[in-house]
């Protein structure tokens, strides 16, 4: 199959409390949309996840923290250890089963990671994954396991595989470079709005990893209002260039679409076309460096209604090589309107006039490109010289 | 927070006798600026920057290499270093050190003992990343500053709504101290991906709140 997309009805447990921001309605309208638009089929199938096991999990979690998790999850349990992990905050506050569903959101990013690295499906794209944020042993930021870590050292201990980790949610993928910040066989980079302003407070062009890992963590902290062109262009500059000094077996993208101009929690001012283009260059230099693998997941998107359905259609389109009709069948729109406490919009993609041009645009165009020659004029050299043998 | 917890420990060091040659070598060895000079019982005798050598050598533009690598290899340490040391001890505060190092615009201070030997050496570096931490930069947490009147209360005003009313954690508080009788400004950082309810509460409550910056709030695009 050419694409495989993981979904299990279930994951929507994955849900903290009413009216909290990381909200599970926007997996199942994403996935509805998918299926209006005709854009799941036989060569682009469903597939369900599995739990992942404990063992799995303690690839990169503490197993204290997994057995805490455990216990936490249950109706009953005793919420005086909670703040020690992370949990019980107004971010991860406790729910009942968190443990079970967590699980199954880990096991839908392993399941899209076994079917890419046995060649079963070219690439998978788990809408639930993504949870970036979560570290060793603390929940942070909606994020209680980390998928994407798990899966990554899955691939690393079943295939040996070298991985490229790619992440441009707005927020810094702080838990998975913290994972794997001393590892030389991930490579991680993270495009995001800079931490100066917004949740984490990390991510900067300095942080290039340690020891071994020297030089295997990159930043791209990126100014507020910062809009598609001078961020495609960044990506675009980069991307190519770590890609082919690092020589990954497969890429991992985190497809968090929080940096859209919508989105109530940051001040980045993508469009639609920032996640269409994105994922157009990431499958085209997947094609060249790794065979095209890729292992996607969903990741942060708090404009719920307008925009994380859009983005992750036009992702999945572009990873299963799929062309997106661009009107959104009426069928949807009656489906979901009369929830909707905002007009839906019509069409797949943001007009180009959509995103008001932001006063200053140049500015911070230009001092996006200096971030990016920084980064270019430190990091680059560690990793073409490493892989040169010096 | 005091000296001797953000000191290096061991710091690499230089006697009066070693020549320029050596000294200049260890500071490219470790990546330093600043060499400690000490005598045998370990008592700080001076202190030699790689600004001093570099300011004694010949010029390049008025002498050979060979003539100034022969500068260097005969020229003893003890020609060239600054004897009035300027120095800190252990058990002083971080904020007496930041001072010390501000007052004389120097870059390091030897740490000593009350005999005056040397026991650590604090950088610039070590104080600006004693800053980072105070000024709240290494937990996950966003940004936001609130205007206080000055009156007593106003800040416990503030952190009660925060704290208990909304159960956000305080990752880490400042109110940089302003003139007599002018109003402060609070940083804090919150423990929290979405400091929205925060912010609307403090505002509801009558505070004046920069999200992330008062100077920079980002919930409006900036002006032209």
């Amino acid at each position: 199959m050419r694409a495989a997309l993981i979904w299990d009805p279930r994951v929507i447990g994955y849900h903290f409390r009413p009216g909290h921001p990381f909200n599970p309605k926007r997996l199942e309208l994403s996935v509805s949309l998918l299926q209006e638009l005709g854009l799941l089929g036989a060569e682009t199938p469903m597939v369900a996840p599995r739990p992942a096991r404990d063992e799995e999990l303690q690839l990169v979690h503490a197993p204290a923290y997994v057995e805490a998790v455990k216990r936490l999850s249950a109706e009953d349990a005793d919420r005086s250890e909670a703040r020690q992990w992370g949990l019980g905050t107004e971010d991860t506050p406790l729910f009942r089963g968190m443990h079970e569903v967590t699980a199954l959101v880990v096991g839908g990013t392993l399941r899209a990671a076994e079917l890419v690295m046995s060649g079963q499906a070219k690439r998978a794209f788990n809408l639930a994954g993504g949870l970036h944020h979560a570290h060793r042993a603390q929940a942070s930021g909606f994020c209680i396991y980390n998928d994407l870590a798990v899966a990554i050292a899955w691939m690393q201990r079943e295939h040996g595989a070298r991985v490229l980790y790619i992440d441009y949610d707005a927020h810094h993928g702080d838990g998975v470079q913290g994972l794997f910040y001393r590892d030389p066989e991930v490579l991680t980079l993270s495009l995001h709005e800079t931490g100066r302003y917004l949740f984490p407070g990390t991510g900067f062009v300095d942080e290039l990893g340690e020891a071994e890992g020297y030089g295997y963590s990159l930043n791209v902290p990126l100014e507020p209002f910062t809009e598609d062109d001078s961020w495609l262009r960044l990506y675009a500059e980069l991307l190519p260039k770590v890609a082919e000094a690092f020589a990954p077996d497969v890429i991992v993208l985190q497809n968090g679409c929080d940096g859209h101009v919508l989105d109530p929690l940051t001040h980045l001012r993508a469009s639609t076309r920032l996640y269409e283009e994105t994922v157009r260059l990431t499958v085209e230099v997947a094609e060249r460096v790794c065979g095209g693998r890729i292992v996607a997941t969903g990741g942060g998107g708090y404009s719920i209604w307008r925009v994380v359905p859009r983005a992750w259609a036009l992702v999945w389109a572009g990873l299963s090589g799929q062309h997106a009709p661009d009107v959104i069948p009426f069928s949807w729109l009656e489906r979901w309107q009369g929830e909707s406490p905002e007009l839906l919009p019509e069409r797949l993609r943001d007009a180009p006039d959509a995103v008001a041009p932001v006063p200053r645009r140049g500015e911070i165009a230009e001092q996006n490109r200096r971030t990016l020659k920084s980064l270019e004029r430190t990091a680059l050299p560690l990793l073409r010289g490493w892989s040169m043998g010096f | 927070m005091i000296v001797q917890h953000r000191m290096s420990r061991e710091p690499v060091t230089v006697t009066p006798d070693d020549t320029l040659a050596r000294a200049l070598e260890l500071t490219r060895a470790h990546r330093i600026r600043h060499l400690p000079v000490v005598v045998g019982d370990g008592r700080v005798v001076g202190l030699l920057s790689d600004r001093d050598i570099r300011l004694a050598m010949p010029s390049p533009l008025s002498a050979e290499d060979a003539e100034r690598t022969d500068f260097l290899e005969r020229t003893p340490v003890a020609a060239v270093m600054t004897r009035e040391v300027v120095t800190i001890t252990g058990v002083e505060t971080i904020e007496d050190a930041a001072k010390r190092l501000y007052q004389h615009r120097i870059g390091s201070l030897p740490v000593v003992d009350t005999r005056g030997r040397l026991i650590g050496i604090l950088t610039e570096t070590d104080i600006l990343h004693t800053f980072v931490q105070i000024l709240g930069g290494m937990e996950p947490a966003s940004r936001i500053e609130v205007v206080l009147e000055d009156r007593p209360g106003e800040l416990a005003r503030a952190i009660r709504i925060v704290g208990e009313e909304l159960g956000v954690n305080i990752g880490s508080l400042v109110v940089p101290s302003t003139r007599f009788r002018e109003r402060k400004t609070a940083i804090l950082h919150l423990a929290t991906i979405d400091p929205r309810p925060a912010v609307e509460t403090l505002e509801e409550a009558g505070f004046t709140v920069g999200w992330p910056s008062l100077d920079f709030d980002l919930r409006q695009p900036p002006p032209a």
